[in-house]
C-alpha cells in the first residue's frame, strides 16, 4: 500500500522569463512504513516537494495523494484538517511555541483535535517518555537544549498517531552527536509505531540511515533507490 | 480550552513591558475619562438640584397656557385648597400599587409691581406664597440675612432681596409701595412693611424678587382664592417622572397642566447637554489615541510572531482559529486594562468625592449657574463604567485589524520569516 | 586611526536613524497615525473652544457690555436715575478721539416699568444714539420687524419679540414706561412700539427696551445726563491702555473694562487658556505611552544590531543619540500629518458651521451662537508642536537609554 503518491507533479514560481521550474514532472510512490530520505543540494527543490506533500502549498500542476486523500484537490480548510490528523512536521528549528512547555506543546495538537484533558495528559507524557524527555515536561523551549526540542517537535509530530511524518532538515541545527541520537529516535519510531517518515536533508549522517534514498537536483529526481541502512 | 486561554495569557506578557506600557495607556485614560465623566455628572446633579431648590421646584401645576405666557390672568383656581389636597394625596400613597414620594407642596401667585421705597422705585415680581409651606419647597426662606420670614398667610408684610434691598435704600421695618394691576386689571396698590431680607447669592434673584404672604397677595391682586401654580418637590430631581405621573392622575381639570422641570426651565436641560456633547469631542479623542496604542502594540506582536503562526497552521490550525488567539489576548489585555481602570478611577475620582474639587475662576463659572465654589463627583454606575467600558470595546475593535491580517498569511511564506 | 568630527558622526547617525524609522513600514504609519491625530486633536479641539469663546464674547460685547464703560461711580450697585452723570467733560472727549477707539456713544440705561392695557413687566430702558451705537450693539441688525432709531430724538420704543407676546402688543401699538425722575417722582408716558428685535437670549429680549437718548433724557427729566458711556476699541484684548487714559481723563467717574462688568465672561477667557495647556498634556500622555512602546520595541528587536555596532566601537552616548534622532524624525514627520490634518479639518468650517446640525443643544442658554468660527491662533499650533517635540524626546530617554545600556557580548549572543 502506498502512503504518498504523486503523478507529474510540477511547482513554477513567478510567471514568464522569471519563472522558476522549483519541480518538473516528479513522479513518486512511497510505501507505507517507508524510511526516506530526500537529499540533494539547497535549491534541488527537497523542501518545495515536501510542502506540496503535506499540503503547505499548492502544485501548479499534478497529482498528490496522501493516505488515499487528493491533497492537490482540497481547499484550505480540508488542508488543515489533513495535516492536523494525518502528517506530523518536524522541521529545522524554532519549531515549538515558545511560551508553552513541552508538554504543553505536545497536548496542543491532541486538543486540537478534540481529545479529552485526561487523556491527552496521559498520552503526552508517554510519547515524551518515548522520545527520551521525561522529567522535562514542564520546561519551557528556552529552558532546553536543541537536540530536546527537536525530541518534543518528534513527540508532537507522532502524538496524533499519522500516517506519515515529514522532517524539513531535522538536524541541520545540531552537533553530530545529537544529530545521531535523533535519528536512531526516529528510526526507532519507524519500525515500532509503522509510521511512514519522509526526511529532506543534505547531511550524510542522515542519508546513512535511509531505507529508500531519494537524490533530487533541479527539482527532478536524480536517483531513487533504496540503500542499505548502517544502523 | 484551557490550553487556548494559558497561550494567550501567557502571550500577553511575552514582552511585559510593552504589554505594561500599553494596559498603562488604558488605564490612564480609564482613569481621566471616570473621573471626568464623574465631575460632569455630578456637577449636572449640583446645577440641577440647586437651581430648582432655590425656587422653581420640579414640577408645577399651573393653567394651561401660563408656561409660554405668564400672564396675570391664567390662574389655577382655588390654590389653596388644591395644594392641601395634593398634599394630602401625597401623603396618602396607597401603598400597594404605587412607591411613595416623598414630596412637598405649596401654592403661590405671581405678579408684577412698582416697588417704591421713600427713594427709589424699581419694577419686581412679586410672589404670594404660603409662609407655612413654603420652606419646604424653596431656599430663600432659609437664607433670611435680616429679619425674619413671612408670619402667616394674610399677614400684611413682604421679605425682599438683598440687592432690592440696597437699591431701594431700604431696610427691615421700612414701608414698601407696591403699584400694579390686579388679575382682572384692577389697579393695585399696597402699602406694606419689609420684615425680612434674604440673600440667596443669585444677583439676579436677590435683585428681582418680593414674597408676601399668598392670602394677602389674593386681596391686593384681586385673586379671588387663585394662585398662578402649585410647586411640588421632591427630595431629588431623579423622582420628577415619578411625581409627574402621579400628579397627573390626581388632576381631571383640562384646564390645568403638569409641568416638570425640564420644561420649567428649558435653558438647563440645555446648557447640560451643550455641556455634555461638547465634552464627548474630547473623550472621542482620548479613545483614539488609546485605539492608536493598542493597534500598535497587536500588530507588533502578530507581525514578530509570524514564524510562529506559521508552525501553527502546518500543524493544521485553521487561520480562524489562531485569529481566535490574538483575538483572546487582545480580549485579556482589554479586560484587565479595565479591571485596573476602573479600579485606578474608582480610588483616584474618591479622593475628590470626600475632598471635594475646584479649579482657579471656578467660583465666578458657579455662581452663573448656581453652583457652589467646590464640585464633588458623582461616582455611580454610569460614571464609573462608562469611560472604560467605551475603551474596552475601541481596544477589542483596534485588536480586530491585526487578527484579521493572520488569515493571509500563507504557511510556506509565514514560516520563512524570522 | 581617523577621528571622525562630531558633524560627520552626526551625519551619518541621521541617515541610519531616519533608514531605520521606515525599516517597519506598517508600525512607523501607525504611530505616526497616532501622533498626527494627537496633534489634530490639540490643534483642532483648542481653535473649537476658541472660536465658541470668542463668538461669547463677541456677542456679550454687544449685548451692551461693550469693551470700556464709563460710570457714575455708585451706577454699578445702584443703576437708578440717581447715578447718572454729566454728558462727557471736553477733557474726556479729548480722550476719546484716541484712535484706539473705534466708535464711543453715551446712554441712558434705567430700570423702568412697561405696561400694555393687559400685562405689566420690569425692564431696563435704554436710551440711545442709533447712528453710533451702529457697531457697538446688537440692536441695528436685530430688527426683525418694524424699523432701527433713527436718531437720539426718535422716541418711538423698540421691543422684544418675546416681551411683545408677553404684554401682547404688537407693532405701532402703544405702550406706557413709567419711571423715575430725579426727584424719586413716578414718571409715566406711552410711547409707540416703531421696532421688534429678535435674538437668540430670551432674557435679552425680555429685559431691555430702547428708545432715542434725548427722547428718554425728556421723559426722565435729566437734562443733558446720562447713565453710561460705552467705548467700543479696535482689539478687546487690549483695551487697558485706553483705559488708563480714560481714567486720567475722567478721575471722578468710574471707567471698567469689559473684563471687570462681567466677571463670567473674563474667567471664560482664561479658563480657555488653562485649558489649552490641560488638554495638551493629557493628549500628549496619551499619545507617549504608544511612543514609548514602539520606540522601545524598535530598540528591542535590534539588539544584536546594536551589540554589534558597540563592538565596532561606537559609543554609548551616540547611539542613544540615534535613537532619539530616530525619535525626532518620527515625531517631526508625525507633526506633519497632523498640522496637515488640522488644516485640512479647518479649512471646509472656518466661514462658521452650523453646530445646531450635530445635535448640540443649549448654547443659546450658556450665551453662545450655533454657528461656530474656529479660531486659530499661531501661539496654539507652535505650542502643540513645541510640546510634541520636547515632550516627545524626552519621553524617548528611556528607550533611548534602554538601546545604550546594552553590553556588546551580551547582546550579540542573544538571539
Amino acid at each position: 500500500m502506498s502512503t504518498v503518491i504523486c503523478k507529474q507533479l510540477s511547482k513554477v514560481f513567478g510567471e514568464g522569463e522569471l519563472a522558476v521550474h522549483a519541480l518538473s514532472d516528479i513522479d513518486l510512490d512511497i510505501q507505507s512504513g517507508s524510511f526516506a530520505c530526500l537529499s540533494g543540494p539547497s535549491g534541488s527543490g527537497k523542501t518545495t516537494l515536501l510542502n506540496l506533500i503535506g499540503g503547505l502549498d499548492t502544485p501548479t500542476h499534478g497529482e498528490i495523494t496522501v493516505a488515499e486523500q487528493r491533497v492537490d484537490r482540497m481547499n484550505k480548510a480540508q488542508l488543515a484538517n489533513m495535516r492536523l490528523h494525518h502528517i506530523g512536521f518536524v522541521f529545522q528549528a524554532y519549531n515549538l511555541i515558545p511560551v508553552l512547555t513541552a508538554q504543553e506543546n505536545v497536548e496542543f495538537v491532541m486538543q486540537l483535535q478534540g481529545m479529552h484533558h485526561s487523556q491527552r495528559a496521559e498520552k503526552s507524557r508517554s510519547i515524551l517518555n518515548e522520545v527520551g524527555l521525561s522529567g522535562m515536561e514542564n520546561r519551557r523551549p528556552a529552558e532546553m537544549s536543541g537536540g530536546q526540542q527537536q525530541r518534543v517537535a518528534v513527540a508532537r509530530a507522532l502524538v496524533s498517531e499519522p500516517d506519515l511524518v515529514l522532517a524539513d532538515e531535522p538536524t541541520a541545527n545540531l552537533d553530530s552527536h545529537t544529530a545521531e541520537n535523533l535519528m536512531d529516535l526516529l528510526v526507532d519510531l519507524n519500525q515500532r509505531h509503522g509510521t511512514t517518515f519522509i526526511i529532506s536533508t543534505h547531511d550524510k549522517l542522515v542519508m546513512s540511515y535511509a531505507k529508500r534514498l531519494i537524490k533530487m537536483r533541479d527539482g527532478k529526481i536524480e536517483d531513487d533507490g533504496s540503500r542499505q541502512s548502517v544502523s | 480550552m484551557g490550553i487556548n486561554l494559558t497561550l494567550a495569557w501567557r502571550n500577553l506578557w511575552r514582552h511585559p513591558r510593552r504589554t505594561g506600557l500599553t494596559l498603562a495607556a488604558i488605564v490612564f485614560s480609564d482613569v481621566l475619562l471616570v473621573w471626568m465623566i464623574a465631575l460632569q455628572l455630578g456637577q449636572y446633579d449640583m446645577m440641577i438640584d440647586n437651581t430648582l431648590q432655590s425656587f422653581t421646584g420640579h414640577v408645577q401645576i399651573q393653567a394651561h397656557g401660563y408656561l409660554d405666557n405668564p400672564q396675570m390672568r391664567r390662574t389655577v383656581p382655588d390654590a389653596i385648597e388644591l395644594a392641601a389636597h395634593i398634599r394630602q394625596e401625597l401623603h396618602n400613597t396607597n401603598s400597594h400599587t404605587e412607591a411613595k414620594i416623598n414630596a412637598h407642596v405649596s401654592a403661590r401667585a405671581m405678579g408684577f409691581a412698582l416697588v417704591s421705597s421713600e427713594k427709589r422705585s424699581y419694577g419686581a415680581q412679586i410672589a404670594g406664597v404660603q409662609p407655612q409651606y413654603e420652606p419646604q419647597v424653596s431656599v430663600i426662606p432659609g437664607l433670611i440675612q435680616q429679619g425674619r420670614y413671612l408670619s402667616g398667610p394674610d399677614r400684611e408684610e413682604a421679605v425682599i432681596g438683598s440687592v432690592m434691598a440696597r437699591n431701594l435704600k431700604a431696610g427691615i421695618g421700612d414701608e414698601l409701595t407696591l403699584l400694579g394691576s390686579g388679575k382682572d386689571g384692577s389697579f393695585a396698590a399696597a402699602v406694606v412693611p419689609i420684615v425680612g431680607i434674604y440673600e440667596s447669592g443669585n444677583t439676579e434673584l436677590d435683585r428681582q424678587l418680593v414674597q408676601l404672604p399668598l392670602r394677602y397677595f389674593q386681596d391686593v391682586f384681586s385673586m379671588r382664592g387663585s394662585a398662578h401654580s402649585i410647586v411640588v418637590t421632591a427630595t431629588s430631581h431623579e423622582q420628577t417622572q415619578n411625581l409627574t405621573a402621579r400628579l397627573r392622575n390626581l388632576i381631571h381639570d383640562d384646564n390645568l397642566d403638569v409641568v416638570n422641570w425640564e420644561r420649567l426651565q428649558p435653558g438647563l436641560k440645555q446648557a447640560i447637554q451643550a455641556d455634555f456633547s461638547t465634552a464627548w469631542l474630547m473623550y472621542g479623542v482620548l479613545v483614539a489615541l488609546v485605539a492608536f496604542s493598542v493597534l500598535n502594540t497587536f500588530l507588533m506582536s502578530v507581525l514578530e510572531r509570524t514564524r510562529e503562526f506559521g508552525i501553527m497552521l502546518a500543524l493544521g490550525v485553521t487561520p480562524g482559529k489562531v485569529g481566535r488567539l490574538v483575538w483572546t489576548e487582545s480580549f485579556f489585555m482589554a479586560v484587565t486594562g479595565m479591571l485596573f481602570g476602573i479600579a485606578a478611577g474608582a480610588a483616584f475620582t474618591t479622593y475628590f468625592v470626600i475632598h471635594g474639587f475646584s479649579y482657579p475662576g471656578m467660583e465666578e463659572l458657579a455662581s452663573k449657574f448656581n453652583l457652589p465654589d467646590r464640585f464633588y463627583p458623582a461616582l455611580n454606575s454610569v460614571s464609573l463604567l462608562l469611560g472604560p467600558g467605551v475603551i474596552f470595546i475601541a481596544t477589542l475593535l483596534a485588536a480586530l485589524w491585526p487578527a484579521t491580517r493572520i488569515h493571509l498569511l500563507k504557511p510556506v511564506e509565514a514560516m520563512q520569516a524570522v | 586611526m581617523t577621528r571622525y568630527s562630531f558633524g560627520t558622526i552626526t551625519a551619518m547617525l541621521t541617515v541610519i536613524a531616519w533608514r531605520n524609522v521606515w525599516r517597519n513600514h506598517r508600525r512607523t504609519l501607525i504611530m505616526l497615525g497616532a501622533i498626527a491625530v494627537g496633534v489634530w486633536a490639540m490643534i483642532w479641539l483648542t481653535a473649537i473652544m476658541r472660536g465658541m469663546v470668542d463668538q461669547m464674547i463677541t456677542d456679550s460685547i454687544k449685548n451692551l457690555i461693550a469693551h470700556v464703560q464709563i460710570h457714575a461711580p455708585a451706577y454699578r450697585d445702584d443703576p437708578s436715575i440717581a447715578n447718572s452723570m454729566p454728558a462727557p467733560s471736553d477733557s474726556l472727549q479729548q480722550a476719546l478721539q484716541d484712535p484706539a477707539i473705534q466708535t464711543w456713544s453715551t446712554r441712558v440705561r434705567v430700570p423702568a416699568v412697561i405696561s400694555s392695557e393687559r400685562e405689566s413687566a420690569g425692564v431696563t430702558l435704554v436710551g440711545i444714539s442709533p447712528l453710533r451705537e451702529r457697531e457697538m450693539l446688537f440692536l441695528a441688525g436685530a430688527v426683525t420687524d418694524g424699523r432701527y432709531l433713527q436718531s437720539p430724538r426718535d422716541d418711538g420704543v423698540i421691543i422684544g419679540a418675546k416681551l411683545a407676546e408677553r404684554l401682547e402688543t404688537r407693532l405701532g401699538w402703544r405702550i406706557v414706561i413709567m419711571s423715575q425722575d430725579p426727584d424719586n417722582d413716578i414718571v409715566d408716558r406711552g410711547f409707540r412700539v416703531v421696532g421688534i428685535f429678535d435674538t437668540e437670549m430670551e432674557a435679552t429680549e425680555t429685559s431691555y427696551v430702547f428708545t432715542g437718548l434725548q427722547s428718554a433724557q425728556e421723559f426722565l427729566k435729566m437734562g443733558s445726563q446720562v447713565s453710561e458711556l460705552a467705548v467700543l476699541t479696535n482689539d478687546y484684548r487690549h483695551e487697558q491702555p485706553i483705559v488708563d487714559k480714560l481714567r486720567d481723563a475722567a478721575p471722578d467717574l468710574e471707567v471698567l473694562p469689559w473684563q471687570e462688568i462681567d466677571k463670567y465672561l473674563a474667567t471664560m477667557l482664561n479658563v480657555v487658556e488653562g485649558f489649552v495647556w490641560v488638554w495638551f498634556i493629557v493628549v500628549f500622555i496619551a499619545m507617549s505611552f504608544g511612543l514609548v512602546n514602539t520606540l522601545l520595541m524598535a530598540v528591542f528587536e535590534r539588539t544584536r544590531e546594536i551589540g554589534l555596532i558597540q563592538a565596532l566601537g561606537m559609543k554609548p552616548r551616540l547611539i542613544l543619540l540615534q535613537v532619539l534622532i530616530e525619535s525626532f524624525f518620527l515625531l517631526s514627520v508625525g507633526l506633519v500629518f497632523g498640522n496637515l490634518l488640522s488644516w485640512l479639518s479647518i479649512i471646509p468650517i472656518q466661514d462658521g458651521w452650523d453646530i445646531s446640525a450635530l445635535g448640540v443643544e443649549g448654547l443659546e442658554y450658556a450665551g453662545m451662537s450655533t454657528m461656530l468660527y474656529p479660531v486659530v491662533q499661531a501661539s496654539d499650533v507652535i505650542l502643540s508642536n513645541v510640546v510634541v517635540i520636547v515632550l516627545g524626546l524626552i519621553a524617548s530617554l528611556y528607550p533611548a537609554w534602554r538601546a545604550a545600556r546594552h553590553v556588546p557580548v551580551e547582546a550579540i549572543t542573544r538571539i
